[in-house]
This record gives C-alpha cells, sequence and structure tokens, in this order.
C-alpha cells in the first residue's frame, strides 16, 4: 500500500487516488467506492467526475491550499448533481455538520436542483438554490457576509465575467475562488484552447485577482482548466 | 443619506456611515414569513420595514445589502440564529422551484415526444420483423399494399392454415411447430398493441403542442411544432431564434460538416417534414424552406409572447405564398 498523505483533516492521497473522509457512512453518492483507513471510512473522489477533484489531483504547488478550511462558507456556482458537492461537504462540513460549515450552492436546471434537495437531507450545511449564477439579485441576501471560498463550474458563454462579477461581490479579501473554465463554452478560437485560457488569465489579473495556479486539466476533463486565484 | 435594507432590518445611514435610524423585524423565527420576505426582496420590492423608514426619511435613496453605491458602515446583520433560519426558508423556496417545474410544458412534451418516438422506432423493428416471420411460413403472402392490418390478422388467427385462408392464399408444405406459432401469435399481439399505444402518446403530443404553441401548431401541424420546441430546448428559446436556425433545426450534424468542410448547408430540418417542402420539387424546397421557417419563427414568437392568434386567413396566405413559389419555379434551373 502507497503511502497515505493527508491533504486535510477529511482528504487524503493514496498514492494517485484521492478520498475523502465520509460524512454520511455506509453511503455511496454517485457509486464511488467505499473504503476504510484505520477504521475510518472513506470515499474515492473521481478525479474525471469532479473537476474540483481534478484540480486537487492535478496541481502541482497548491495542492494544499486549494480547498476552503472545515467550517467556512462556501459559495459554489454551477453545482450539477451534486458530485463536487459531495466531497466538499465532507470537507467543509463533515458528518452532521460538525465543522459548522455553509455551502450555498447555485443551479439553474430544476433537475439538478431535484438532486441537490436530497442531498440537502442527509448532508445539513449545504444549502441548495435555483437561481441562475449570472443574475445574484435573487440569491444574494443568503450572503450578508462575504464567503471564504468560491468554485464556479457553469459552461455557458462569459465565464469569466460571471466569475469577476461574482468574486468583487462576494468573495472577501484574501479569499479563494475558483474558476472552472471549459473552453467550449467560450468564442470559438482557431488558435486553440491554450490562448482562450491565457486571454481568461490576463482578465483575471486585469481585474485584480492573483492567480496562484492556472491547472490543465486535460485528460481527466477535456478542454478545462482550473484557475487558481485569491481576491486581493 | 442612504436606505440600507436586507430580509430582516433596514437602516438609515449618512455619507460617514454613521447610522441615524433603525427598523428590524422579528418575525424571522416563523420559516414561512421568512419566505414571504425572501419573495419580496427577489422581487426587487422593498420591505415594510424599508417601507417605514422610506416614509420618515423621503430623501434617503434605498439601496439593498451589497450594493456597490452603498458607504461603509456597521450594518446590523443577522445573527447566525436568523441565519439558520433563512438557510431553512431558502431550502423550501428551492423545493417548491423544484416542484414547479413538473407544470413546465416544455419538459413535459419533452419526454413524451421522445417517448413517442422510441416507442415508434421500436414499433417498425418489430413490425419489420413480423412481416419477415409470416412471409417466411406463407411465401406467396404479398404485402406491399397494405399491411396495417397484419398484425390483426396474425393474432385473430387460430392456426398458419387459417392465417392463409384469411389472408386467400395457399398453404406451403412446411409450417411451424404449435409453440412456434404460438409465439409468433404473441409477437403480432405486441405490434398491434404498440401501435395503439404510439397512436394514443402522439394524441397527447397533439394536445399539449395545440395547448401551449396554437399559432405555430396550426401553421405546421401540433406534432412538427413540438418537435422544433424540444430542439430548441423550449418555447422561449425556439422563440429568440432567427429563422434561419429554425430553418435548419434538426439538421444540426450537416450544418456542422458544413462549416466545417465547406460541404453545401442544409436547406432544412424537422421543417422538411411538412408537406410543403418534402412535397415540393427539389430545387425549391431551399426557398420554401426559407419562407415558411420565417414564418415559423413569427408564429413561435406570437405564441411564447402572447401575441394574437394566428386564424385562417394568415395560414392561407402562406400556403398560397408556397403555391406561388412552386409555380414560378416550376422547372428546374439549368446548369
Amino acid at each position: 500500500m502507497a503511502k497515505l498523505r493527508q491533504i486535510s483533516w477529511a482528504v487524503v492521497v493514496d498514492g494517485r487516488t484521492l478520498w475523502t473522509r465520509n460524512a454520511v457512512p455506509k453511503y455511496s453518492q454517485y457509486g464511488e467506492q467505499l473504503r476504510r483507513f484505520k477504521g475510518v471510512e472513506y470515499r474515492r473522489w473521481d478525479p474525471t467526475r469532479s473537476k474540483l477533484g481534478a484540480g486537487l489531483s492535478r496541481a502541482r504547488n497548491t495542492q494544499y491550499d486549494l480547498l476552503p478550511n472545515p467550517g467556512d462558507t462556501c459559495l459554489y456556482l454551477g453545482a450539477g448533481h451534486g458530485t463536487s458537492l459531495s466531497h466538499l461537504h465532507d470537507h467543509v462540513c463533515g458528518n452532521n455538520n460538525e465543522k459548522e460549515g455553509r455551502i450555498i450552492a447555485i443551479d439553474l436546471s430544476p433537475r439538478c436542483l431535484r438532486d441537490l434537495v436530497y442531498l440537502e437531507k442527509i448532508r445539513p450545511g449545504l444549502v441548495p438554490i435555483l437561481g441562475d449564477a449570472r443574475n445574484s439579485s435573487s440569491w444574494r441576501m443568503m450572503l450578508p457576509t462575504k464567503v471564504d471560498w468560491l468554485l464556479q463550474d457553469v459552461s455557458q458563454a462569459d465565464q469569466a465575467e460571471i466569475f469577476i462579477d461574482a468574486a468583487k461581490k462576494f468573495l472577501k479579501k484574501g479569499g479563494k475562488g475558483l474558476l472552472s473554465l471549459k473552453a467550449a463554452s467560450e468564442r470559438f478560437d482557431a488558435s486553440g484552447d491554450k490562448i482562450i485560457f491565457t486571454k481568461v488569465r490576463n482578465q483575471l489579473e486585469h481585474s485584480g485577482m492573483v492567480v496562484n495556479e492556472q491547472i490543465d486539466l486535460h485528460g481527466l476533463e477535456d478542454n478545462h482548466c482550473l484557475f487558481f486565484t485569491t481576491m486581493k | 443619506m442612504w436606505l440600507w435594507y436586507d430580509w430582516r432590518s433596514a437602516a438609515i445611514a449618512d455619507a460617514e456611515g454613521n447610522i441615524l435610524d433603525l427598523e428590524e423585524w422579528d418575525g424571522w423565527k416563523s420559516t414561512d414569513s421568512v419566505i414571504s420576505r425572501l419573495e419580496i426582496i427577489a422581487h426587487s420590492a422593498l420591505t415594510p420595514e424599508a417601507k417605514r423608514l422610506s416614509e420618515r426619511f423621503p430623501d434617503a435613496i434605498p439601496l439593498i445589502h451589497g450594493d456597490p453605491g452603498l458607504p461603509d458602515a456597521n450594518w446590523p446583520l443577522p445573527s447566525s440564529e436568523a441565519m439558520k433560519s433563512l438557510d431553512k426558508a431558502a431550502i423550501i423556496l428551492s423545493k417548491r422551484g423544484v416542484d414547479s417545474a413538473a407544470g413546465d410544458p416544455d419538459r413535459r412534451l419533452e419526454h413524451i415526444l421522445k417517448a413517442t418516438d422510441e416507442l415508434r422506432a421500436a414499433w417498425i423493428t418489430i413490425e419489420g420483423r413480423l412481416v419477415e416471420w409470416v412471409g417466411l411460413f406463407l411465401p406467396e403472402a404479398r404485402f406491399e399494399k397494405d399491411r396495417s392490418s397484419l398484425a390483426t390478422t396474425v393474432s385473430n388467427s387460430e392456426s398458419l392454415s387459417d392465417l392463409a385462408t384469411n389472408l386467400e392464399i395457399g398453404m406451403p408444405p412446411v409450417g411451424p411447430t404449435p409453440e412456434e406459432w404460438k409465439a409468433i401469435v404473441d409477437w403480432s399481439t405486441s405490434v398491434s398493441e404498440i401501435k395503439t399505444r404510439v397512436d394514443k402518446m402522439e394524441t397527447v403530443v397533439r394536445e399539449i403542442s395545440l395547448e401551449h404553441m396554437p399559432s405555430l401548431s396550426k401553421l405546421l401541424g401540433p406534432i412538427l411544432a413540438a418537435r422544433l420546441c424540444v430542439e430548441a430546448h423550449g418555447r422561449m428559446r425556439l422563440a429568440r431564434l432567427p429563422a434561419g436556425t429554425l430553418q435548419i433545426l434538426g439538421a444540426e450534424k450537416a450544418f456542422f460538416n458544413h462549416l466545417k468542410t465547406g460541404a453545401p448547408s442544409p436547406k432544412h430540418g424537422h421543417i422538411f417534414m411538412h408537406p410543403w417542402i418534402s412535397r415540393s420539387p427539389k430545387w425549391v424546397r431551399g426557398k420554401i424552406a426559407r419562407m415558411v421557417a420565417a414564418k415559423a419563427s413569427i408564429a413561435a414568437r406570437c405564441d411564447a409572447f402572447g401575441g394574437e392568434l394566428w386564424g385562417d386567413e394568415i395560414i392561407e396566405s402562406v400556403a398560397n405564398k408556397v403555391e406561388l413559389l412552386r409555380t414560378e419555379n416550376s422547372k428546374p434551373p439549368r446548369r
């Protein structure tokens, strides 16, 4: 057995695989493998199913900084069916929200919200909201204070603009902002995805954010890039 | 002077951020009242507290919490218990949103139309097999003219010779075993059963489509209207599409091949199913498709934005235009 490496209280790396401490024991969220390490049950974090997981396994220098602190308030735009969200919850909230975290998960699709509302029942600390990431007026009252951590994973045009807008409105100074960028959702550029990624990077830096690392997810999630930024 | 407010309280502050007056709402312990509060805020209306303060300070500019135009001040933010109550209310609101998705005709139409397509595809395969199967045992049987009644005829026949008599043909020397014949009869029963179900489902599609898109259904027929709506992912999106996109909806493969390789662009997508186009000579189909798509686009907008219902005379004028295009281009173009 490869040596275990602890990334946080709830996340460990075993060789190349990521595992999170299961906040809902004996319950596999999306068919992922369950396994015990030293008597505690962990869920396998599939990097091909979750862009956050992919970013975490691909990060070179920032692996230990990428995730929020347990108990933080987090904003997740484009939560989807809750795959990444469940692992994030394992880390931020834990079993029965022992860490007292709060994750606001926004998604536009009622189909996704159906899964998220169900997820909320077994994972307290989540707040699923049916709303548009682009139009914050319908959910801004959920965040009277700014958040510590922001993740955006929406596959629509102007992803970078939405992210910058959300970060300015809701991210604390020094807070961490993660943007998962899908090149195929941006206007087609014949010169390739790399140019799109560079453009977005410049855009982020111009709007007062520090890009700590630009993580290429090629191989796990094609044409995707995860930007890890900090709010200045 | 500024009037600051959030879902729970409202305050008046001057430009330096000194709070001059404050109104707080203590009804946040009841989740139901928090839900109605959230609905007020989501519609960008003022809360009762903000209204009261705005009467007291008419020149204060009301801005919601978090607005960049507000000065920095020590705003009275909700306590953590109030936030818990807010979270509960938000979750209930999300649940309601999910529940109300069931009332969305776009989604209902999508399921029933796709289900109909799948069932029809299944029917075509098993019906084809029935014809071949019967044809194997009765080589004299011919189904080219009409095979719609074959399934019922087979399931009403006692044996192969009985079927041969029903079809008025001779009986070959080799026949199926009794169990094999039973399998054929069962097969034919499911063929006719599935056909009935497909027909019933199409009736439902027609009903929903006529209700949801009356004008477009009148112009193109309810099934085609439903298909366009599903392909565009909803009535609203369909209405916002340009007519050129509507024209080639359903021909995406050909269209992107055209963009990629420079092959000729598709002239029509699903809209081809309409007899105005499919029954026209090949060389005018593009012209007619363009015209009909433009009209259909207007009809879709009338349906989506609550416009006037299209009457028979508009449909007739479109039909006349189609006829005109056909007569104007009655001969194939010379190369």
